[in-house]
């Protein structure tokens, strides 16, 4: 197939050695790219059992087929590797320009393997490739670690690097790129900090074959005009995701002092409006259409964003509405190298904690200056923020708290209440990575469209997996799924005119499901079974007061009902597991 | 003065004339930089066009936006404005200017002047010969894919 540049870059960092080797072709009929071949890899190399820590993981940067030209949204970057924080799989979607360096420097993706002997950095210019000293970026934010490397190397670069997080190991360590882009979730910045890895500089000259260039070049065209550009999607250029702000909080699945309630009639003081009068100025990711990213400046506090995670977790959910503080606290997270959503889950968990006098963790909501150092703390292992780098499973196994620790598997509740969207509390409890949003977006279907109604088990195990198969694929692609209108249909035709290879909507629906199964077969090697696709007993026990949700909460029956229908639907027996059978497909 | 004199010195004016005309209705790329999101889908389909693949380092067009130091945001505009500098300088005449750059690549012998002197810093001379926007025979590729209508021919 085309459109790849069938070259694999594989780093041993523990000899300091740099071999390339062809792409699994044979692999990369079955996944694709980006998300689902990073696994398939994993899947194959990674022996059960290995401490996500130690020099045995792997880290892996993989492109895909359409990485690099001029399909839109098509310019992320998937990192995945083994989770410190929930010990699944994990794979990340990070955005800027690096997924473009590494395809032109000539890779499909970059494996990272072992441990160098001193803190290093990586640097990649085409077929050059040298293993460079890091004594001196080594303790520093990864905002001055980047913008020092920059200034050496010249802004043709692209720098993937951790912050202090990363370093100190901390499990909610994300990897930095572009400043403000994150791999954020599941700790890949400490499996980076534990190769003493403190950042990889690329560039690349070289370019990228499809078949027929130039009338395919004039099709993309037309789809980008045509679908990309349409207002279901532009949305996300005039708002960015500030947009979801107004339509949680009316959907009532905003939520509030650590998921205690939903919907804040602060709203209006942090939201979109307030937020873009200090807009400098948009940016998208390489090969982007819609350009999401709103450069904020509120005087000395800088920051591309904040996203919508970010607005709701340092906002309502810590009882603020100081959008000054929402925003300096995402610039800190940032350069701390720190995961936005799971440090400020465990900071408003401490909070709920410190308020109900079950454990006094010094911060209660609205402290915002205390949220703001706490991070630091975590960041850098100090103080509390030794305790608290722990993040809220392992944290209220110790003190208590677990009822309301909202958390699977070890990673925090991204931020949207599943008592208001009962879909979703099934999403996060059968995602691959723990609970993220990444993989089904329910709040789409029962919430923002309405296509299925939001407080019954009904059907959701069938939306659950569709919206994840979507999903799975798009980003084995890879694109951003803020083109929100990507049909399969779309997906198949840029995929036949990037690779010459006749693929057909059927063809990208069965790669998304065996993307899911690849994925839940790594976890189930180490042991994940039904009895750790979970919910918060929050959920089951306490109803919400206010919104359109007002005195909903899950019945556990429901809970345990959905999960099966889910199971059902992808084939895996009553204990979540896949048979023998379907195993040998992958 | 000689009949010889006056002809030639009519054929120039004639030929000013002509020029300014054209510099006056002639369609040029023209960039916004507020609607700029940086993607470099220009320079990725100006290279796809003109070299049978994605690869912007031969691109004939260079927008970008970056951060300084993560705290502004900076832009880097290069585009060929048809201001024809490098046509006045080109030593070996391999440059022709009309309304549009053309390069004959017979003549042109990657001396590099025109990259020197262009104010846009666009021109690149790769493998000994320089690489000019010619605006995709008046119908640019890069204003077509430009997602937010940063760039405009007009």
């Amino acid at each position: 197939m085309l459109g790849y540049q069938n070259n694999i870059l594989r780093i041993n960092l523990t000899k300091k050695e740099a071999k390339t080797e062809p792409l699994r072709m044979d692999w990369a009929e079955k996944y694709i790219g980006s998300k689902g071949l990073s696994i398939k890899y994993l899947y194959e190399e990674l022996k059960p059992g290995i401490d996500p820590l130690s020099p045995e993981n792997k880290l892996i940067f993989m492109t895909g087929p359409l990485t690099g030209t001029s399909v839109p949204c098509s310019g992320k970057l998937a990192i995945a590797g083994k989770s410190p924080a929930t010990g699944t799989i994990c794979d990340c979607s990070i955005g800027g320009h690096s997924a473009l360096k590494i395809k032109y420097a000539g890779y499909d993706a970059v494996i990272l393997e072992g441990k160098l002997d001193k803190p290093g950095y990586l640097f990649i210019e085409n077929d050059k490739i040298t293993f460079e000293d890091a004594a001196e970026l080594w303790g520093k934010g990864s905002h001055e670690a980047e913008a020092m490397l920059i200034d050496k190397y010249g802004h043709d670069y692209s720098v993937i690097s951790i912050g202090p997080a990363g370093e100190t190991l901390c499990t909610m360590a994300c990897i930095n790129s572009d400043y403000y882009r994150q791999a954020g979730r599941g700790g890949m910045g400490a499996v980076m900090g534990s190769k003493n890895l403190k950042a990889v500089v690329v560039n690349g000259t070289g370019g990228v074959k499809i078949p027929n260039i130039k009338e395919a070049v004039k099709r993309i065209a037309e789809i980008e005009k045509e679908d990309t550009l349409q207002e279901d999607n532009t949305f996300v250029y005039d708002g960015g995701t500030t947009a979801f702000l107004e339509a949680c909080q009316d959907g009532g699945i905003l939520p509030k002092l650590n998921f205690s309630d939903t919907t804040d009639e602060d709203w209006t003081k942090y939201n979109g409006e307030v937020l873009l009068e200090s807009l400098e100025g948009k940016r998208g990711c390489g090969s982007c259409g819609l350009g999401c990213g709103n450069f904020l400046k509120m005087g000395d506090v800088v920051c591309e964003g904040p996203e919508y995670e970010s607005i709701s977790v340092a906002g309502p959910n810590a009882g603020n509405s100081d959008p000054v503080a929402i925003v300096k606290a995402n610039q800190v997270a940032d350069d701390m190298g720190l995961d936005t959503i799971s440090a400020g889950d465990t900071i408003i968990w401490a909070m709920e904690m410190t308020e109900k006098g079950i454990r006094d963790f010094g911060v209660r909501f609205g402290e915002m200056d205390k949220y703001i150092e706490y991070l630091k703390l975590i960041a850098r292992k100090e103080g509390i923020g030794a305790e608290l780098a722990l993040g809220v499973k392992k944290l209220s196994e110790k003190y208590g708290g677990t009822d309301f620790a909202m958390q699977v598997k070890g990673l925090e509740y991204p931020q949207y209440e599943p008592r208001g969207s009962w879909g979703m509390s099934l999403a996060y409890a059968v995602s691959d990575r723990g609970a993220c949003h990444m993989r089904a977006y329910a709040p789409n279907e029962e919430v923002f469209a309405a296509s299925i109604p939001p407080y019954t088990p009904e059907g959701k195990g069938e939306m659950v997996f569709n919206l994840a198969q979507w999903n799975a694929v798009k980003f084995s692609l890879c694109i951003c799924d803020f083109w929100g209108t990507l049909n399969m249909e779309l997906m198949a035709e840029l995929m036949t005119l990037a690779t010459g290879k006749e693929w057909t909507a059927a063809d990208m629906a069965e790669v998304g499901t065996r993307v899911i199964n690849i994925a839940r077969a790594f976890n189930q090697r180490e042991g994940f079974t039904a009895k750790d696709d979970t919910a918060p007993k929050r959920l089951f026990n306490e109803a919400l007061k206010n919104g359109p949700g007002a005195g909903q909460k899950i019945p556990e029956e429901a809970f345990e009902d959905m999960k099966q229908q889910y199971y059902k639907v992808l084939g895996w027996d009553e204990n979540g597991m896949l048979p023998e059978s379907l195993l040998a497909t992958l | 003065m000689s009949d010889a004199n006056v002809v030639f010195t009519l054929f120039f004016v004639l030929r000013q004339e002509h020029l300014e005309r054209m510099n006056g209705t002639m369609k040029r790329l023209k960039f916004s930089k507020e609607k700029c999101i940086g993607c470099q889908l220009c320079a990725q389909v100006c290279s796809a066009i003109h070299e049978g693949m994605y690869i912007p380092s031969k691109a004939r067009i260079g927008i970008e936006t970056y951060y300084d130091r993560g705290g502004s945001l900076k832009y880097k505009d290069s585009y060929c404005t048809l201001c024809g500098i490098c046509f006045k300088n080109c030593p070996t005449g391999a440059i022709s200017k009309d309304d549009r750059i053309k390069v004959d690549y017979e003549a042109c012998t990657g001396c590099g002047v025109c990259a020197d002197k262009c104010p846009k810093k666009v021109i690149k001379i790769i493998e000994g010969k320089a690489y000019i926007c010619d605006t995709c025979d008046g119908d640019p590729m890069c204003v077509k894919v430009c997602p937010q209508g940063a760039l405009r021919f007009e």
